[in-house]
């Protein structure tokens, strides 16, 4: 067997045994009736109606997170191209990036569902998380740290100004890091949407998972944790793909 | 003067926050039922420190313990199943799958079957530590280079000396940057957990002002949480840099 072909039949046993480890402690009942075994979540899923609920949030889910995702992007883009124009700008900048980070998004979604509203809340907190992380993917790969490279120096010399310097190395040279960061702000993004639909918005997987912790409807819950969990690993799938496939042709 | 000049040109971005903030909500004519002015936020913040004091204590002491705790969890996991390369095989694809559950669908998950109270909010946060923690150990200890294992088979160490001497030193840095990246993250599950289940913190005192409509209080909160989960970023950032310093 080659290494690959070995790594992914290793990959396929983790995951089965996952799956088999989950569904033997909901069988046992050891973890109390909060833990179903899956084949149970799975049935319940089966029913149309049933399952059409969840399809139905994670529809709303997952538009929050695009819609949220796509305007961090081009906020954070904006946002550090203005910190390589007006380099008086940067020392703050870079701390910000540095900071970001750290903000709690859960500190901001309650205040947003007074002032933007309840519908707008999970894709503004989306926004929010996906955006920060993209800052910070932005700020390095833009090198607005200020670390000079040898074709700063042949810019510098053929006398580019900022804005030629801007489109034609810094953006080019930024790809393969911004889209590093793509990859983490995708699953950011989803988990943006469903903090801000926790906090009351009308609908969303978000808004299922609690209120079927709240009322005890266990298959419910977990179906739509299950659900929330598929959104987020193809979030981060599809990224790491368009990644590899970008710094394979730009590198 | 200058120094109030350097300090403008690295801190301007919270002046900006604080000036946006108010200028937001006087420009929309909000008033304070809708969201209230940062002046008055920060009045109700020096006013009463001790409504505060004992939340803020609680989620920080919470947070740091579940973190530590999740996260030698995870290194002891990592060397426990990096002696066989087939079991890290099997174990590394599935714990990259349970990383991959939001904190939101854990949250409540583990609240149901751990219980509502102040021990789940700590298996949570223990949870969300263990996972980067894992992973990174894993992967630091299996990128020890083939020179160093060489020389170690040569001069015949037996396994566990070459963990000790070897791949645990070699694996140092990536345990420190699983903590840089886990400690905000663990506040955030620290917050959503006890804005969900807790009786105590600053997710709880939030929830609480929140429907008593004391909005400065819950903007308070806000604040503060994120001045936790900002001051815990900066601390991990700084052991990460002294050990990276260290052992690279």
């Amino acid at each position: 067997m080659t290494g690959s072909a070995r790594r992914a039949v290793l990959a396929g046993t983790g995951v089965v045994v996952l799956l088999a480890g989950a569904e033997l402690v909901g069988r046992t009942g050891i973890a109390g009736p909060s833990w179903p075994p899956l084949t149970e979540v799975a049935s319940y899923l089966a029913d149309p109606d049933r399952r059409a609920t969840v399809v139905r949030a994670a529809q709303t889910t997952l538009t929050s997170a695009a819609r949220g995702l796509v305007a961090g992007v081009v906020v954070a883009a904006l946002a550090a191209c203005v910190g390589l124009l007006l380099p008086p700008l940067r020392p703050g900048l870079d701390r910000l990036a540095a900071l970001l980070h750290a903000v709690p998004v859960i500190a901001l979604a309650p205040l947003l569902i007074t002032t933007v509203g309840r519908e707008t809340t999970p894709t503004v907190v989306a926004g929010l998380g996906a955006g920060f992380v993209m800052f910070v993917a932005f700020s390095s790969g833009l090198g607005l740290a200020g670390a000079r490279s040898t074709h700063d120096d042949v810019f510098d010399v053929l006398g580019a100004n900022r804005l030629r310097r801007l489109l034609r190395l810094q953006l080019p040279k930024s790809v393969p890091t911004v889209l590093d960061g793509l990859t983490l702000a995708a699953p950011a993004a989803v988990l943006g949407a469903t903090i801000g639909e926790w906090f009351g918005a009308p609908r969303g997987l978000g808004v299922l998972i609690v209120s079927a912790m709240q009322n005890f409807q266990v298959n419910l819950l977990w179906s739509a944790a299950a659900c929330a969990t598929v959104l987020s690993l193809l979030a981060y799938g599809l990224t790491t793909a368009v990644q590899r496939v970008a710094v394979r042709r730009v590198a | 003067m200058r120094r109030v000049l350097t300090a403008l040109a690295h801190y301007w971005p919270v002046l900006a926050v604080f000036v946006g903030w108010d200028l937001w909500i006087v420009l929309n004519g909000y008033t304070t039922v809708v969201a209230p002015r940062p002046g008055l936020v920060l009045a109700d913040i020096a006013g009463n420190p001790g409504a505060y004091a004992g939340d803020l204590l609680r989620t920080l002491g919470t947070s740091v313990v579940g973190l530590v705790l999740g996260m030698a969890v995870g290194v002891l996991a990592a060397i426990a199943v990096w002696s066989s390369a087939a079991v890290a095989g099997v174990v590394t694809p599935a714990a990259l799958v349970l990383r991959s559950v939001p904190v939101t669908a854990m949250v409540p998950i583990i609240a149901r079957v751990a219980g509502y109270g102040d021990s789940s909010i700590l298996v949570i946060i223990v949870v969300v530590s263990f996972f980067p923690a894992f992973v990174l150990t894993l992967s630091g200890l299996a990128a020890t280079p083939a020179a160093g294992r060489d020389l170690f088979g040569v001069l015949g160490a037996n396994r566990v000396r070459t963990l000790l001497r070897l791949h645990l030193p070699h694996a140092v840095p990536n345990v420190v940057v699983a903590f840089r990246l886990t400690a905000p993250s663990a506040v955030l599950a620290a917050l959503l957990a006890e804005y969900l289940v807790g009786s105590g913190g600053l997710g709880h005192l939030f929830s609480t002002s929140r429907s008593y409509l004391d909005l400065e209080r819950a903007w308070g909160t806000a604040l503060l949480a994120t001045v936790v989960s900002i001051l815990t970023f900066v601390l991990a950032r700084g052991v990460e840099r002294r050990v990276t310093a260290r052992f690279s």
